[in-house]
């Protein structure tokens, strides 16, 4: 996918280029806000990744300048400043996700990833399908293969995050946020034994095991 | 201009002599008009009466006897003034040479005019006067005037006392101006000092408050207060950098000892450079973990008060908070157990809050062994307190070592090998210091088959309001 990496760290910004075309992306890159609006103005892109702290024209103002011209580009805000209230400001002016420095790449490609995807999807599903694995969101079943699968609120949640990310990778950071809205770190495995509950449910009793780990990311839903 | 004449309480007194002056001036046009005018009403009326006595006289006696009275009252020390003269103007008799009527027109005519006199020293004296003069039927002209000094004396007096005072108004009011402006400038000019001095960086000064409650001491003890809290959390920003400095120290230290060990062992070929490389990043990421750690540690040890604070319910959260730690209990063969009361309410900053009982419950499941038991609990203490505890029966915390482990950093011995960067305690404790709470750490259940005694952990909140 096109992606408009707009940083005014050349150094950041060229690590992420090369980190971001290495697994597939054609990345182009702005050294300030101003530079960041005229590219992305057309709507060519399919994510955008801002730094929130630039010269001339920072990402806030840049990126509240686009939605008000109308272009729904997805925005991922990269930011030093990570309270909740900078989170919130991010947010508001029309990010779609906030990611605060210093993040790891596997991190920053699933969230580019997720963002390039929900775009694709749209419009508001009520059956998500990834696999032999459906999921009823209105009568908040799930099947495998004709079979039900009995799942706890949380698993549903976690699931279903998973299934409309399906194939591509999720970071345990991205779970906790968006599955559980807390945005710390928790020191232990918390998010892996939740997983494993999961994974012990959908894949228990069928060949193909779906729910895989990804080393040094996090997790993958295999079709 | 002195710097004096420029402040605000000497413009303020200029303005105010300057209104009371003009309502001064109109004070005494009034008094001045009512006196005077009243003075030539009466003068008039006397003169008016003394004119209609003497035409009664001509009326009965002619000119003879009017002539006559005019002689007897000119010659008595009458204090009015006559004379009577012929059609052709040649004086007859009276008390004054000539008439002071310039343009007599004929008829009945009054006029103002200035009477000099000698006084019996020989001084000159000059009097004003009013005067009345009449054509007799016969053609004769009459005059008849008073001299209005005396009761001109009067207004004159008022007069100057009136001016006096408006003078001695305007001196002791420029006076008072100036003082009050020269105290207003001290006091002022001391609250600029320290202003001075605090923007120079100097956050130790204050202001003096002199203890009068006035609204400079009121200006003063603001300032100060001001000063207070911006030396408090300088300070506290001071000792957070120093404290990021300081914890940072040992992991990066950690971190070139394992890159320059790993870039040997790869040159030995006793280790790939690319697994060295993974140790290295995996290193970074602890190093990055324990620097946004030590981060929010500081930051909310630089603030008085938590930002982002709202009403929310604490056993819900410990629900939710619960609920992401149960399945690693139920993994650990832990038991786990949740107790709550409905209908608290708490002001904190939600995500903080959340943060620490996950710490604490992350230490309680990293700590008891398997088979043991974990139990949170939420509830109004009797002081009205919210109390948000953890109890498990691992091995617990020395009496002697439960204010230690909230310092930063510090691991006891028997945990060396858990993973984790001894950071989870103080960032509660300095949570609950951020909420004006406290962390309570006490001993568990107590010892029972070999484990234990426990460990109780209990965020503190005061009661709201």
């Amino acid at each position: 996918m096109k992606l408009l990496i707009v940083e005014d760290d050349l150094e950041a910004s060229r690590a992420m280029a090369t980190g971001l075309t290495e697994k597939g992306h054609q990345c182009e890159t702005a050294g300030d806000g101003e530079a960041g609006l005229r590219a992305a103005r057309d709507g060519r892109f399919d994510v955008l990744v801002v730094d929130r702290m630039m010269p001339r024209m920072d990402g806030v103002t840049m990126v509240e300048t686009l939605r008000r011209e109308g272009v729904k580009t997805p925005v991922l805000f990269l930011s030093a400043l990570g309270e909740i209230n900078d989170r919130v400001t991010g947010l508001n002016a029309g990010g779609d996700d906030y990611l605060v420095k210093p993040y790891a790449l596997a991190e920053l490609q699933a969230r580019v990833e997720a963002l390039a995807r929900r775009r694709e999807l749209g419009s508001v599903q009520t059956r998500l399908k990834v696999g032999d694995l459906e999921m009823d969101l209105i009568a908040r079943e799930v099947h495998r293969a004709g079979v039900e699968i009995d799942l706890q609120p949380r698993e549903f949640q976690l699931l279903e995050f998973l299934m409309r990310h399906g194939g591509q990778s999720v970071t345990r950071t991205m779970l906790l946020e968006k599955v559980w809205d807390y945005h710390f770190d928790p020191q232990t495995n918390v998010i892996d034994v939740h997983i494993s509950r999961l994974r012990a449910k959908i894949d228990k009793g069928f060949d193909k095991p779906m729910l895989q780990t990804v080393r040094g990311a996090g997790y993958r839903l295999e079709p | 201009m002195p710097r004096l004449f420029r402040t605000t309480p000497f413009r303020l007194t200029l303005l105010f002599l300057a209104l009371f002056a003009a309502a001064a001036s109109l004070f005494l046009a009034y008094i001045y008009i009512a006196t005077a005018g009243e003075v030539a009403i009466r003068t008039d009326e006397r003169v008016s009466r003394e004119m209609a006595s003497l035409e009664a006289v001509h009326r009965d006696g002619g000119l003879a006897a009017l002539n006559q009275a005019v002689i007897e009252r000119a010659s008595v020390d009458h204090p009015m003034l006559y004379l009577l003269t012929t059609p052709d103007g040649v004086t007859v008799s009276g008390s004054i040479a000539k008439s002071p009527i310039r343009s007599f027109s004929g008829e009945r005519t009054w006029a103002s005019f200035t009477l000099t006199d000698k006084d019996p020293d020989g001084a000159v004296v000059r009097q004003p006067a009013r005067g009345l003069e009449e054509r007799l039927p016969d053609g004769w002209r009459l005059f008849v005037g008073a001299d209005v000094g005396e009761s001109e004396f009067y207004v004159n007096r008022i007069l100057r006392a009136l001016w006096g005072a408006g003078a001695l108004m305007v001196v002791l009011g420029l006076a008072g101006g100036l003082l009050i402006s020269r105290d207003v400038s001290r006091s002022m000019a001391s609250l600029n000092n320290v202003i001075d001095r605090a923007r120079g960086g100097d956050l130790h000064v204050r202001a003096d408050v002199r203890g009068s409650g006035d609204e400079y001491d009121e200006l003063a003890a603001g300032l100060n207060d001001m000063l207070d809290r911006l030396e408090r959390s300088v300070g506290g920003l001071r000792h957070a950098g120093d404290a990021i400095a300081h914890d940072l120290r040992s992991p990066l230290t950690r971190l070139r000892a394992r890159l320059e060990a790993g870039m040997i062992d790869a040159d030995a070929g006793r280790m790939d450079a690319k697994a060295a490389l993974h140790q290295a990043l995996e290193d970074a990421d602890g190093v990055l973990r324990t620097f946004n750690a030590v981060l929010a540690i500081a930051r909310l040890e630089a603030v008085a008060d938590a930002p982002g604070q709202t009403s929310f319910d604490p056993s819900e959260l410990a629900r939710s908070v619960a609920e992401l730690y149960e399945p690693l209990c139920e993994e650990k063969d832990l038991e786990f157990q949740l107790e709550t009361q409905e209908g608290l309410k708490l002001k904190a900053n939600r995500e903080f809050v959340a943060q620490a009982l996950a710490n604490i419950l992350d230490n309680a499941v990293k700590y008891t062994p398997p088979g043991g038991a974990i139990m949170t609990r939420v509830r109004r203490r009797s002081s009205g307190d919210i109390e948000i505890s953890v109890t498990d029966t691992g091995p617990g915390i020395a009496p002697e070592d439960r204010a230690r482990v909230i310092e930063r950093f510090v691991r006891l011995e028997n945990s060396r090998n858990a993973p984790g960067a001894g950071l989870g305690l103080s960032l509660v404790a300095a949570v609950a210091r951020a909420h004006r709470g406290r962390l309570e750490l006490d001993e568990g259940p107590g010892a029972v088959d070999g484990s234990g005694p426990g460990l109780r952990a209990a965020l503190v909140f005061p009661m709201a309001g």
